[in-house]
């Protein structure tokens, strides 16, 4: 009742979007120039000092910079939600997303009336791509491993942030397919789960010399180091590990709700301890090779199983946890007091490796789905990039597992959905503008500004001045080199198309897409190409880009449907 | 003084209609609220609007608060509130507030509670067709009702697809009566969930519960599976809060802990033997007890929120079970059975998704909405829980209060709950043999097309040699004096809530709901027939008591075509009955009551060019000829939230008429229903 007094009116604008043009506009830019791998890049840091982040990833530039337009903090949360679940496909949506509401806004039309009609627009798009007649999809093979390693290419080179070499990128791409083919189980009918790729980070060494191992490393202090090597094996020949999630510290903690009176002489430290000996001898007896604790392990009992030769390794932390527990099989045992022999896991081998001037102890498992991918970069900035761009390829392969399907990049998807929407809409529009409620004309106008938004994603993937221009017949997108005049040959310039399905022949006519209004409608529909994997072909995501396109185009609804803003001002 | 308040009350009145207006209908855009801490709330509320608003002025505030307050009953309605009082006020702004405070009342019983009694009952259509006790709504009328209150809260792009999902929930979940459907309402909150960063199109309805917990413990387990709910941790303590526990040895030190761990496991033991899979907790269990757990298969779900339990004792019937106190060795009888348990990964979001079997009438869905961000979720949810509050009230009828309009001048309406078991016996031979006074009086009158204005000279509500001690208004209702005394202060209650008593053993059977012998009888379509002298018909010596509160204004179930109609029709009956009243002051108020109503139509149609005035024109043609209203509108809405929503104008038109002074204080005020 208190907040009866002293509370500000809020702030009420009407009419929202006609304040947002300049700070969305200043957002588009920073956006559009990221984009691809010719993005630029950048440097995102406190004027206080501190860290510096170097990138041209929508993750990190979308988490790091803050608006403070309400209606674009609704944007770059929409496209911050799509990235956490999908990774890949963050600039895609976010160009688009502005690209709409810049040019619907300008069109003058009843939100309404746009709203439906983008709608409709959206789901001839999903229709689409969802039809087996799409012509901007491939099948994914994952017998052919190098569709898999085109797409982790892909994601790589559009990345320019982590500065790597052709040569880095192909080992690389290599080694995030083989990690996550680590993680897939080879028996999916018992267990339906993928594995886990737990990376390692290594800086101050080559990105060649990155590698991935099957199994797990848990890195260990250095004192450790040298008793590691030999390793006691129960009768099967596994070595049997016990996992701990409670403190084995000795210390008592967790205090109950009531009063514990401790009698003079009494002493429930030495009480702990005495169990936790109890504990290590049943581990000894019962032939356990490996005892990891989440916590800490007392130094007494460590030493006690370092005498019984059995490998003792504390502080792994809770996130070790769940890849412990897959690795080995084993249950984390939270009590001291009854130990169970079910809980005990098991594994190949135990053994000792060491990584520029870490440690660790790498468990081997006999049917592993956990793998580390030990990833180097010299430099701990570009590190956190590669990070980043690995974490995406291993989701998108994830992804694409689900979702068997790639879509053509290089900005081709963009320009073939546009020029199929401008053929459809050709044949359709006089029905589908009577079904939305609306005029032949502001259906056209609409639609227009649709495919606009769409090839001007693909135009953000030049930087340099470099004309983009799209040919009639398969309605791919193709990247003339900056400095080149605007000659009426293009056959002649240019060599492949943006997802380098195309070579380019004379019979092909051309079309400009910079200035885009009034383009004449195109009377077939675009061609099929007949697809071969080829060996450098740029692939994006299905399911990212599929899902970044919705929640572009529902956005911009969205924001556009809106009539005003309540901004409380305490 | 005075007329300077209403001024300023009219003004303040039309500045927040400007604020909402934006926002109505289905042209209406939607509203982004900053909370202080910089989240973004979208909304097309007028609720959450006018409290994003944090108003300033007293007047606005006390608008605001009757706005939420009748928004907040029937899950609908605020911005139409704040248009219909604006345009109420404006047009009272020349007049004498205190003499059309006076009015009100007067008006109010007379003119609108016929208007809606007798004017809008022919063109009314009912959403349960199957009628009477047990209702249930018709597949397609909730459709219509969902997607037409859905239009009024969500974007063009969105209502259709929300509209189906709730539709599919309640159809699923078995909603369409009343019991589920107020479990649905009441649970919304625990019975949906959110995904952001996806489209909307993949949103779904799903069988079982979502609990927002992961497991603590997974055990997969296939085919029907028992579940136990605690609330309690299931692992012994040494010492419990109060109590002293002495520690004389270390050995006995460990020996109670071991016991504590032995005991715990005895429990998990004693759950597993009897087919228990799932454990359910209301609190967080001691790490032993989630070993133990995942020792014996037995799933865990620990830290559930009250409201979670409540649930999950409402579907399942089950208390939770206490194994303390008592031997391990018990029977585990409160037990539910679960079809399947499951871990769900929503975004970032672990979900423990849990299929009950149900003990009741609610068959037990969830929902998943998907939406890119989280705010446009929240607003699909709270949309979609209004309108689960607005089915509700369709449920309810308006009943007549009896009353003497000599002793008191407030008008009394009656709400009443229908539930779907109820004793009819003697309703029904009362009914029978009312209805064939009806037949015999209807023979009578049956030329007569138009035979209002005979009957409105009888003033049928007066019963002067009927007022036994029964009738008189009961405990709960509270009476206003503004009639008798001008002095008084502004009273605001004048509904009160009967749901026990005479007026439920007064439900008419739909068989003879259109022949009652105080209500119209509809011959033909848009053909009125009013009953001539019924205070002296036969039946009141047969009927008694119950004869007193005879007749309800609105059934239960009554519905409209959405876009304006009902005020149309309730301008235009108002209209007709205020000719018949001879005070000149009520007339006044009628006028500019049903002018004030044509406001919203005019809204809807805001910027569309003639089309109020095309609509209004066709439909007052088609009433004049008793034609059926030219509808080209799928979409329906409530008629009791729409009569509702008018009357609770009204009484804030009459507090605030009869406020004479705002009296500013510092220290903060106690009371309950502050809003703001």
């Amino acid at each position: 009742m208190s907040r009866l007094e002293g509370k500000k009116p809020s702030l009420f604008t009407r009419e929202p979007l006609t304040t947002v043009s300049q700070p969305l506009s200043l957002l588009i830019a920073i956006l559009k120039s990221c984009y691809g791998p010719a993005g630029r890049l950048k440097q995102i840091h406190n004027g206080m000092g501190g860290y510096v982040c170097l990138t041209s990833q929508s993750s990190a530039i979308l988490s790091h910079i803050s608006v403070s337009h309400p209606v674009l903090k609704v944007l770059m949360a929409s496209v911050q939600n799509h990235v956490s679940r999908f990774s890949d496909c963050g600039l895609f949506t976010a160009i688009l997303c502005c690209s709409l509401i810049e040019s619907f806004k300008n069109l003058n039309i009843a939100s309404c009336t746009v709203i439906k009609i983008s709608k409709h627009l959206l789901s001839l798009c999903t229709d689409y791509l969802k039809s087996e007649a799409c012509g901007c999809r491939v099948s994914v093979d994952f017998s052919n491993l190098e569709t898999l390693l085109c797409l982790v290419r892909s994601i790589l080179i559009s990345k320019p942030a982590c500065m790597l070499n052709k040569t880095e990128v192909d080992h690389l791409a290599v080694l995030i397919v083989k990690a996550f083919m680590f993680t897939v189980p080879c028996h999916p009918e018992t267990k339906p789960i993928l594995g886990k790729c737990v990376t390692v980070p290594v800086k101050g060494r080559r990105v060649l010399d990155s590698a991935v191992i099957p199994g797990l490393l848990i890195e260990t202090p250095e004192v450790q180091f040298a008793k590691l090597f030999s390793v006691k094996r129960s009768n099967s020949d596994n070595v049997k590990v016990a996992v701990f999630c409670v403190s084995m510290s000795g210390d008592l903690f967790g205090p109950e709700e009531g009063t514990l009176t401790v009698h003079h002489g009494v002493s429930l430290e030495m009480s702990e301890l005495d169990q936790l000996l109890n504990v290590g001898k049943q581990l000894v007896n019962d032939e356990v090779g490996l005892v990891v604790c989440q916590k800490v392990i007392h130094p007494s009992l460590k030493k006690y199983l370092k005498d019984n030769h059995v490998i003792a390794v504390d502080r792994a932390g809770l996130s070790v946890m769940e890849p412990l527990s897959q690795v080995t099989g084993s249950k984390p045992i939270a009590s001291i007091y009854s130990l169970s022999p079910s809980c005990y896991g098991s594994l190949k081998d135990v053994c000792a490796k060491s990584f520029a001037s870490k440690h660790f102890v790498h468990l081997i498992p006999n049917d592993t789905v956990v793998c580390s991918l030990v990833l180097c970069n010299r430099n701990e900035t570009i590190w956190d990039e590669l990070k980043r761009a690995c974490e995406t390829a291993e989701h998108v392969l994830q992804l694409t597992l689900k979702e068997p399907l790639a879509l053509l990049g290089g900005g081709c998807t963009e320009t073939h959905l546009a020029s199929y929407l401008r053929q459809k809409i050709c044949c359709l529009s006089t029905s589908s503008s009577k079904d939305v409620d609306c005029s032949q004309s502001q259906y056209q106008l609409i639609a227009d500004a649709f495919c606009h938004s769409l090839e001007s994603v693909a135009c953000s993937l030049s930087h340099d001045d470099g004309e983009i221009i799209t040919d009639m017949a398969y309605g791919h997108c193709w990247l003339v080199p900056s400095g080149f005049p605007s000659v009426s040959n293009w056959s002649d310039l240019l060599l492949k198309c943006g997802c380098g399905i195309n070579s380019s022949t004379k019979d092909l006519s051309w079309r400009h897409l910079q200035p885009l209004f009034g383009s004449p409608p195109i009377e077939s529909c675009p061609k099929e190409p007949s697809i071969k994997v080829a060996d450098f072909m740029a692939l994006d995501c299905f399911a990212a880009k599929y899902n970044g396109l919705q929640v572009a185009v529902e956005t911009a609804n969205l924001i556009l449907d809106l009539s005003c803003i309540i901004e409380d001002q305490n | 003084e005075m007329s300077q308040g209403t001024v300023s009350a009219a003004d303040v009145a039309a500045a927040l209609a400007g604020a909402v207006r934006g926002a109505l209908g289905p042209r209406g855009g939607r509203a982004l609220l900053v909370r202080p801490d910089g989240r973004a709330l979208l909304t097309r509320d007028g609720l959450r609007m006018l409290e994003a608003l944090s108003l300033q002025p007293p007047t606005a505030r006390a608008m605001a608060a009757c706005a939420c307050r009748h928004r907040s009953a029937t899950g609908d309605g605020a911005k139409t509130f704040v248009l219909l009082l604006a345009a109420v006020l404006g047009a009272m702004r020349d007049g004498s507030p205190r003499r059309a405070a006076r009015a009100l009342p007067a008006f109010e019983r007379r003119v609108l509670e016929r208007a809606v009694a007798r004017g809008l009952r022919p063109h009314l259509r009912c959403a349960f067709p199957a009628g009477g006790p047990g209702a249930e709504l018709e597949a397609a009328a909730l459709e219509a009702l969902l997607e037409a209150y859905l239009r009024g809260r969500l974007g063009p792009g969105e209502r259709r697809a929300v509209a189906l999902l709730g539709c599919e929930l309640c159809a699923r979940c078995g909603a369409r009566r009343p019991p589920a459907l107020r479990l649905l309402c009441d649970r919304f909150a625990q019975l949906h969930a959110a995904a952001a960063g996806l489209p909307l199109a993949r949103s779904r309805v799903l069988p079982g519960v979502l609990l927002r917990r992961d497991f603590a413990a997974y055990c997969p387990a296939g085919g029907r599976l028992r579940a136990v709910l605690v609330t309690r941790c299931l692992r012994p303590v040494l010492a419990a809060p109060g109590v002293e526990c002495a520690v004389r040895s270390e050995r006995q030190h460990r020996a109670a802990l071991r016991w504590c761990g032995g005991r715990t496991e005895a429990v998990m033991e004693r759950l597993r033997s009897s087919g228990v899979r799932l454990l359910l907790s209301g609190v967080k269990q001691h790490e032993e007890v989630i070993y133990y757990a995942k020792l014996h298969g037995v799933s865990v779900v620990e830290c559930l929120s009250s409201e979670e339990v409540a649930l999950i004792s409402e579907i399942t019937g089950i208390s939770p079970y206490d194994p303390a106190g008592d031997s391990v060795q018990r029977e585990i009888a409160e037990a539910a059975v679960v079809t399947f348990c499951q871990p769900l990964l929503l975004g970032s979001q672990r979900y423990a998704h849990i299929g009950f079997s149900s003990a009741g009438a609610f068959q037990p869905h969830c929902l998943v909405l998907c939406a890119p961000v989280d705010a446009v979720n929240e607003q699909h949810a709270a949309a979609l829980h209004g309108a689960f509050t607005m089915l509700l009230q369709l449920f309810r009828e308006v009943g007549q209060e009896c009353r003497a309009e000599s002793q008191n001048g407030a008008s009394g309406v009656v709400s009443r709950y229908s539930p779907a078991t109820e004793t009819q016996v003697a309703t029904e031979s009362i009914a029978c043999s009312s209805s064939q006074v009806s037949e015999h009086q209807l023979g009578g009158c049956r030329d007569e097309t138009t035979a209002q204005s005979s009957d409105l000279a009888l003033q049928e509500s007066e019963h002067p040699d009927c007022m036994s001690p029964a009738s008189a208004p009961g405990p709960q209702s509270k009476e206003l004096n503004v009639c008798t005394d001008g002095t008084d202060s502004a009273g605001t209650h004048t509904v009160c809530e009967r749901a026990d008593g005479i007026n439920e053993s007064h439900r008419k059977h739909p068989a003879v709901c259109s022949h009652r012998n105080y209500s119209t009888a509809v011959v033909s379509t848009a053909t009125l027939c009013e009953h001539l002298g019924v205070d002296k018909g036969p039946e009141k010596a047969g009927c008694g008591v119950t004869q007193s509160c005879p007749c309800s204004i609105l059934e239960a179930g009554s519905v409209l075509p959405v876009g304006g109609y009902f005020e149309i029709l309730l301008h235009y009956y108002i209209r007709q009955y205020a000719k018949q009243v001879q005070q000149s002051a009520v007339t006044v108020i009628s006028n500019v009551v049903a002018d004030a109503l044509l406001s919203i139509p005019k809204a809807l149609y805001g910027t569309e060019r003639n089309g109020f005035t095309k609509f209004y024109l066709e439909t007052t043609e088609a009433l004049r000829k008793n034609q059926p209203l030219p509808v080209n509108e799928k979409g329906l809405e409530s008629v009791y939230c729409k009569y509702q929503l008018v009357t609770s104008v009204l009484h804030c038109v009459t507090e605030l008429l009869n406020i004479d002074l705002i009296i500013g204080v510092k220290r903060p005020l106690t009371g309950d229903s502050n809003l703001f």
